[in-house]
């Protein structure tokens, strides 16, 4: 912990703002082993401060320069996110970058149930589709840094789990077997769901979580927010919980001329439910190999069995094999 | 059927949480004493459980090892749902009710 946060926040907001600041008690809001996030007010001006934890970064997530960079570079291309100020490569002696600080409702299962949150929901199809669309024209040359991932990038962290998992191989067979065309990558968000999202009663307010951008084909981002997981209960809402897919789907065409047909969302679904299954064995793996202990983590090791279930569920309704 | 963690892996991990995260922010002493004496109950759960023979993931292991080589005649699905829907049977038994 810093000595004098109050104090350290001072001297770095008074460097990024340019002036002096009066800057109010910053408040922890959440202390991952690998990030933390904390709020401050500098003049009055509510700000938000990622910051470097003590904890080991884990696998292919974003630097917090690359993830600032890259929210720099959707906030140029008018994306809706938090407007960033500067990335401060020294604050208390880890590097951290500062943003601004939204207002609005994060929780998936609020979003997903709220009754004054009603008119957002019938909004949010149509603006999570204008969103992606924008982000997907970013050129990938604004964001050099960027890796592509692929199938490869998951199978190797199955292997690394080293534990049997039938339901998932059967998955990523499927997946190999039956690929559509690529499509030339874009910049992709990498984790574009309810929960990653900023809420207000009108909808939208800002995409949020850029850690996991990377270059993709464009359709497996589209389809991460159809998984079962991120429905958050509303299971008959296949677009996160909060609406229907056609909407979202219609929009997205239109507006980036892709003509996403809907079987290669499916597949993408599936994908981003395997993607997610392998996800929640990294994570237990996280706290068995003591590199984060969490029970929060320990047991997503035995619910990855509810995202085997749904695909053996879409290998059903969707696959066939 | 292999699944980790373990029970005993949980019941550690359980032990972890309770005893470094909420018995500091104990103030009430009936409500201390009574977490203490639940972890020493945790503990027994915990040593029990170290005695019980390691599960058997054999068939498991060969079926994902068939698979991962392209091997899936008809009938796979339905033979990995089974081993999917036992392990939720544990895990999380009303998720099940999700697909009626």
């Amino acid at each position: 912990m810093i000595a004098d946060v109050r104090e350290a926040f001072q001297l770095v907001l008074a460097g990024v703002l340019g002036r002096d600041v009066e800057v109010s008690e910053p408040v922890l809001l959440a202390g991952g082993a690998s990030k933390e996030a904390w709020a401050v007010d500098a003049d009055g001006e509510p700000l938000l401060v990622r910051r470097a934890a003590v904890g080991v970064i884990h696998r292919h997530t974003l630097s917090l320069e690359d993830e600032y960079a890259v929210l720099e570079a959707a906030y140029e291309a008018g994306v809706k996110v938090p407007r960033p100020y500067a990335y401060v490569p020294d604050l208390a002696g880890r590097e951290a970058f500062v943003m601004e600080r939204l207002r609005g409702e994060t929780i998936g299962r609020r979003i997903v149930q709220r009754p004054e949150l009603a008119a957002a929901r019938s909004a949010l199809p149509v603006q999570l589709a204008g969103e992606l669309a924008k982000i997907h024209a970013i050129p990938a040359a604004r964001v050099p840094f960027l890796e592509k991932a692929g199938f490869d990038r998951i199978v190797e962290e199955l292997d690394a789990v080293g534990e049997p998992h039938p339901a998932i191989e059967l998955g990523l067979w499927w997946l190999r077997e039956n690929r559509p065309p690529p499509r030339p990558v874009v910049l992709a968000h990498g984790d574009y769901r309810i929960g990653n999202v900023m809420v207000d009663e009108a909808g939208l307010v800002g995409v949020l979580d850029w850690e996991f951008a990377h270059l993709d084909d464009p359709v497996r981002d589209l389809a991460f927010g159809l998984v079962r997981a991120w429905r958050f209960g509303i299971d008959d809402r296949r677009l996160g919980g909060i609406g229907e897919v056609e909407p979202y789907l219609e929009r997205y065409n239109e507006l980036t001329g892709f003509d996403v047909r809907p079987e290669e969302l499916d597949y993408w679904e599936l994908a981003g439910n395997v993607g997610w299954a392998i996800g929640c064995l990294t994570q237990a793996h996280r706290h068995l190999s003591g590199q984060d202990r969490s029970v929060e983590l320990a047991i997503l090791g035995r619910l990855g069995a509810e995202v085997e279930y749904e695909i053996c569920h879409l290998l059903e309704t969707v696959a066939r094999p | 059927m292999s699944e980790r963690p373990t029970a005993q892996e949980l019941a550690e991990a359980i032990q972890e949480f309770l005893a470094g995260e909420i018995l500091p922010t104990l103030g009430d002493h009936r409500l201390r004493f009574r977490m203490l004496v639940a972890l020493n109950a945790l503990g027994i759960v915990y040593r029990e459980l170290a005695k019980l023979p390691p599960e058997d993931e054999a068939e498991e292991r060969a079926l994902a090892t068939q698979i991962r080589a392209g091997d899936v005649p008809p009938g796979t699905l339905e033979r990995v749902r089974a081993g999917v829907e036992a392990r939720l049977r544990i895990a999380s038994p009303r998720y099940l009710e999700r697909y009626d």
